[in-house]
């Protein structure tokens, strides 16, 4: 293993970790206002200073990092076992489901993601509950990214479906159902891991994007999307430079999931 | 040697979309106990065939038309369930790539317990004595260290023996063997047409013995049925093939052997 994907293993335990228990890191609830202290610089008291509501930076960076991290892979589970099931019953059975299957995709691929997920998330109402929001943005995420982990997987089953085993297996009389747990599902094990993985990082920056644009996860709860609406105000960034600590997370996060899980990707395809 | 009795008959004609004629009204019988074989070259529709017999041309966009009776039945009849409650447990098939007809992620234990459990229920006591037994069949002696091994750590002669132990292990009537020497060395490739002729000595299984090797086939096969595009262009018995051809593909097959022997005595005889 290269010292560089050592580094970036180290850095994401350590961040899931510091997330997972964000109640006893975290200084302070996300919500806890210090009135007194509006738009404080960083202090021993508040590491990353406080928002102009008086909320510590540094809790509300650790409890965003926990909705992004932990809802992302949930995201991204939904969006493989919906790619998995498309893409793998394209695949395996052929003929003209398959045919109808991929020309959905495609239609699918064909729009802009991310103008698509705007649309859809703005149809769905935004006075919304914080945890709905969550809820929502996610599942929104997972239902609408499944098609390019469609297209690969879908591959993938076709090439299993040519197999010799397979044709072996149904030579020797296996039902179907024994075939696809046994045959294809244990082959297209490596495949939908590598979607799944490297989805995680797709949907942190989607779950930004929405949350830029207020489309995202709700106040109060925080999120590296609507802690990324901070920066807005540039000459207030410019004048407090602590306040890009939830960009540096972001990149930091997503390049480490880059360089983790590139290999991945590599040796499944 | 044969009984005389047929278990298969067919007469078969096999179209692919965009390709007509793949097989063209191929009659071949096979009686009890026999080992029939068919060569012909590349492309010349083998496969085919047993993929027919097999009711497996929907795979490849297939259709057949004709009829196959097999131990009394038309296969061209049955429903896709009946084929399969037929399939591995009276008709078998061995492939010719050992290693890509064998799933790389599981066990060796696990594919044979799926074949098992393809037509059998029972304890697990059961299973594992009817697959080590199937392995001792195809000399495979040490089964029980066999079964946690990946197909990837099998030498390609034990992978072959394992898939035939796969298609022997419900005792089929019948056993189409798809060229299932051609990617073996010649030493394994020997001792894989040892074990087929004793398959067919101990068990009376009839072998559909598929092949391009003429040297292979008459070595082992009762009977030779040479296919030449889609068609059965010469039957006969092996000494009939290899001393009197009829037809002059058959002759430009037995001119073509590397080293030709001028008898069929010299060809090293393993089912006799």
């Amino acid at each position: 293993m290269s010292r560089i994907r050592l580094v970036a293993i180290v850095f994401l335990a350590l961040t899931f970790s510091a997330v997972l228990f964000a109640d006893f890191v975290a200084p302070a609830p996300y919500a806890k206002q210090f009135r007194e202290v509006p738009n404080a610089a960083p202090s021993l008291k508040h590491l990353l200073g406080t928002d102009d509501l008086g909320r510590d930076s540094f809790s509300r960076l650790l409890y965003g990092s926990r909705v992004s991290l932990l809802l992302a892979p949930a995201a991204a589970l939904l969006s493989t076992l919906i790619a998995a099931f498309v893409g793998g019953s394209a695949g395996y059975l052929g003929g003209w489901f398959e045919r109808v299957a991929l020309a959905a995709t495609d239609l699918s691929l064909s729009l802009p993601w991310l103008f698509l997920l705007l649309t859809v998330r703005a149809l769905l109402p935004l006075n919304v509950a914080p945890v709905t929001s969550v809820v929502v943005t996610f599942a929104l995420l997972g239902v609408l990214g499944w098609s390019s982990s469609g297209r690969v997987i879908c591959s993938g089953a076709r090439a299993i479906r040519e197999s010799d085993f397979v044709l072996q297996a149904k030579a020797l009389g296996c039902a179907p159902h024994r075939l696809i747990l046994r045959q294809v599902l244990p082959n297209l094990q490596p495949v939908l891991s590598a979607q799944f993985w490297t989805s995680i990082p797709i949907f942190i920056i989607a779950e930004a994007n929405l949350g830029i644009l207020g489309l995202g996860v709700a106040e109060p709860l925080p999120s590296w999307g609507n802690l990324l609406r901070g920066l807005e105000n540039w000459p207030e960034v410019k004048a407090s430079p602590w306040k890009l600590a939830p960009i540096v997370a972001l990149i930091a996060v997503v390049s480490c999931f880059q360089l983790i899980f590139q290999k991945r990707e590599n040796l499944a395809s | 040697m044969s009984s005389g009795e047929n278990i298969l008959s067919a007469n078969i004609s096999v179209d692919y979309p965009g390709k007509k004629g793949v097989l063209r009204d191929v009659a071949l019988d096979i009686a009890q106990g026999e080992i029939l074989g068919l060569v012909g070259e590349s492309g010349s529709g083998k496969s085919t065939l047993s993929l027919a017999i097999l009711g497996l041309l929907n795979l490849k966009g297939g259709t057949a038309r004709g009829n196959m009776a097999f131990l009394g039945r038309e296969l061209t009849t049955l429903s896709e369930r009946e084929m399969r409650s037929i399939r591995g447990r009276q008709l078998s098939l061995v492939l010719q790539s050992p290693h890509s007809s064998l799933n790389p992620a599981l066990k060796i234990g696990t594919q044979l317990t799926e074949a098992w459990k393809a037509h059998a229920q029972g304890s697990r006591v059961q299973c594992r004595r009817d697959i080590l037994s199937a392995l001792q069949m195809v000399s495979l002696l040490d089964g029980e260290s066999l079964l946690n091994r990946r197909p990837s750590e099998l030498s390609v002669g034990q992978a072959q023996r394992v898939l035939i132990a796969l298609a022997i292990l419900h005792r089929p009537v019948l056993l189409i063997a798809d060229e299932p020497t051609s990617a073996l060395d010649m030493i394994t490739q020997s001792e894989i047409l040892r074990l087929f002729a004793r398959l067919n000595r101990e068990l009376r299984m009839s072998i559909l013995f598929i092949s391009h090797d003429l040297l292979a086939v008459a070595s082992l096969c009762h009977r030779i049925a040479i296919l030449k595009d889609g068609e059965v262009v010469e039957c006969g018995s092996t000494e009939m093939i290899f001393n009197h051809p009829e037809h002059s593909y058959t002759r430009q097959l037995i001119a073509a052997l590397p080293a030709a022997p001028a008898r069929l005595e010299e060809v090293v005889v393993y089912s006799r």
